[in-house]
């Protein structure tokens, strides 16, 4: 009872307000501007900030679902000196793949940059020797020809497979395999092109070419002190596997491997996509926050805007306030009419900025190729929030309005 | 039936104002008493205390001093709430400027005090177009007071100051604004309604105006000087 009053007090506040809006039409657009743009900033802040943590996540993804990266680099997480020199070998990838429990495979690689040329073009590009566990643990699939098989490696194959962005500079449209193309000098055959992969946050996932491990290890100008060390190791599990649990079995493992006694550091770093992704969800959770709070300014200025036009608008229309009370109007009824006046005006613009905002983000999307979403929780929320601005800033003139003497207002010109 | 008490009673009322650190007494000790389906005139020159003294009545000013019974309820003991359900249930004003809301329709003017005593939108538009009607303006419930001439204007106030059914009729000046012809339209209306029964309390510095009331209250200096039934009273019928 006491809510449906409540609610009807309400409708009828709108009415009041709608009429006193049109009155100062060109006032009222210019004041509902300031929160419009205040809104857009906001709602595109939370925008950009949820597609840099899609975005991030995508990468992620693009690694392999659940799976384990291993680097040949002395994990000073627990202190210790750092001059302490990495190690990692296929022989390590092996007994890993032979014990751990839950693995699906491995993935032992070398990096390197590579200039691919033929009679034309030349490209460089960043080339991963591999074996054929890559493309199991990295849900590697080829748009055509094959992928890197064990017989290759076994043969130390002069073949290389393709990513899409390395396929299309050097042959344009043509389908590259079984076409000849130069590795520094050396000739391979093309044999596969990948399936694309797109961008993440900038990064070209298709900017690349994979050789067979034995291949790399002859061709490849690396560093590596050992005949079979590794520049990375990827290891897959199965989705059922806990990866906290796979990680401390797989540490284990190699601690044993390289006798790391207790306050050692060991030669090796492990990380897990689960651990990858929480990190960048911290991260990309701390850049929207700071971009949300630079927005925030933007409509805190559209809020001082509503203080400043309501004041305004409380000292115009003192009469009419003086002739409410004379008609019976209590205090709580002229505060709220130019509470709900104030949040009708931040309404409007929150609802023309968070248009602009829907229109921005999509435009954003199609130029810019990175994702802006805007849910239906940030789109209520910002016409909510609008609202509790006009509360917020509105608040100090409307209990203004209400503490007004009925006769001095009745009195006033 | 219970005997009811005076529609207004008020004893040694005093209103004191401070201007510029001076103490200025506006209405220094009034006691008299208005009864149901009066027809009164308040006069006297402007500064006389006549408007201080209506703003006591009507609730919207508190007195210094004294007391002042509206309907046995004591205005000096109310809260604000108290007060505006006062002026919103028991007093109806008539202003001279007519104080109707721009830009919104006759009925709507005329339904805002029902809108403070919590009426449902629907029966608030009833009983606005029913006093209108009465009021003669029936075909003009949706004209905005642009569109009205100041007679129609004055009387969608008195259909406004009405619609609550309010015990008094507190009317400022209310041809102060109208020429001869329109002026003596709505006196004769405040007569018809008190004709009816309801109580009219008129404020006027105009002598022709204050012969419609049956009662006529003199003031000067703050105080009641002249109290007496109108002798050469017009009346309109």
């Amino acid at each position: 009872m006491r809510i449906g009053r409540a609610l009807a007090g309400g409708l009828v506040n709108v009415g009041i307000a709608l009429t006193a809006l049109r009155t100062n039409l060109m006032r009222s657009i210019l004041t509902a501007l300031g929160v419009m743009i205040g809104v857009l900033a906001v709602v595109l802040a939370v925008a950009v900030g949820s597609g840099a943590q899609i975005s991030v996540e995508n990468t992620i993804s693009q690694l392999g679902s659940n799976m384990a990266l291993v680097f040949p680099q002395p994990d000073t997480q627990n202190g210790g000196p750092t001059r302490d020199v990495g190690k990692l070998t296929e022989r390590d990838a092996r007994a890993i793949e032979r014990s751990v429990p839950g693995v699906t495979a491995v993935a032992p690689q070398l990096r390197s940059t590579l200039q691919l040329s033929i009679p034309a073009r030349r490209v460089s590009t960043g080339g991963i020797a591999v074996t054929e566990g890559y493309a199991t643990v990295t849900n590697t699939e080829v748009e055509s020809g094959r992928l890197i098989a064990d017989t290759d490696v076994q043969s130390a194959a002069r073949v290389i497979v393709l990513g899409q962005t390395v396929a299309g500079k050097l042959f344009g449209d043509l389908d590259p395999v079984a076409q000849d193309v130069r590795v520094n000098k050396v000739p391979f055959r093309v044999i596969g092109v990948l399936a694309a992969k797109g961008s993440s946050l900038g990064n070209d996932n298709d900017d690349l070419a994979l050789v067979p491990l034995s291949t790399g290890r002859q061709r490849f100008a690396t560093t590596l002190p050992g005949a079979d060390d590794l520049n990375m190791l990827f290891v897959g599990f199965d989705p059922a596997v806990e990866l906290g649990v796979a990680k401390q079995d797989l540490v284990r493992l190699l601690r044993a491997r390289y006798n790391v006694g207790k306050g050692d550091v060991q030669p090796f770093t492990v990380a897990t996509t689960e651990e990858f992704q929480a990190q960048s969800a911290t991260v990309t959770g701390v850049f929207q926050a700071v971009l949300v709070a630079i927005a925030s300014i933007s409509l805190l200025v559209g809020g001082i805007g509503i203080m400043n036009i309501m004041l305004v608008s409380v000292t115009e229309r003192t009469r009419e306030i003086g002739l409410r009370m004379a008609l019976g109007a209590r205090r709580r009824d002229i505060r709220n009419q130019f509470l709900v006046e104030a949040a009708v005006l931040c309404m409007i613009g929150g609802l023309l900025g968070l248009i602009l905002a829907m229109i921005a983000a999509h435009v954003f999307e199609r130029v810019a190729d990175f994702p802006a979403p805007i849910g239906l929780p940030v789109a209520v929320g910002s016409i909510l929030f609008s609202a509790l601005v006009g509360l917020a800033f509105g608040g100090y003139p409307a209990i203004r309005a209400s503490r007004l003497s009925p006769i001095e207002a009745l009195r006033s010109e | 039936m219970a005997t009811e008490p005076p529609l207004l009673e008020t004893r040694d009322l005093e209103k004191d104002y401070v201007v510029g650190g001076e103490t200025v007494r506006a209405v220094a000790g009034v006691s008299l008493t208005i009864r149901r389906g009066e027809f009164v005139a308040i006069m006297g020159a402007s500064g006389s205390g006549k408007s201080t003294f209506m703003n006591m009545i009507g609730a919207l000013d508190l007195p210094t001093s004294g007391q002042l019974l509206l309907d046995g309820n004591d205005l000096a003991h109310l809260s604000t709430d108290e007060l505006a359900a006062i002026r919103n249930q028991k007093i109806g004003f008539v202003f001279q400027q007519f104080n109707l809301l721009a830009r919104t329709s006759a009925v709507d003017n005329v339904a805002t005090p029902l809108i403070y005593a919590g009426v449902g939108a629907a029966e608030r538009r009833e009983r606005a177009a029913r006093k209108l009607a009465a009021m003669g303006l029936g075909e003009r419930m949706d004209h905005t007071p642009a569109k009205l001439s100041g007679g129609q204007q004055q009387r969608v106030a008195i259909a406004r100051a009405l619609v609550t059914e309010p015990l008094m009729l507190l009317a400022d000046e209310p041809t102060g604004a109208l020429d001869t012809a329109t002026s003596e339209e709505i006196m004769r209306l405040f007569e018809q309604l008190n004709d009816q029964g309801i109580t009219v309390v008129l404020v006027t510095h105009e002598p022709d105006i204050a012969q419609y009331a049956a009662r006529r209250i003199l003031f000067r200096d703050g105080r009641v000087v002249e109290d007496a039934p109108v002798t050469d009273r017009r009346r309109a019928a």
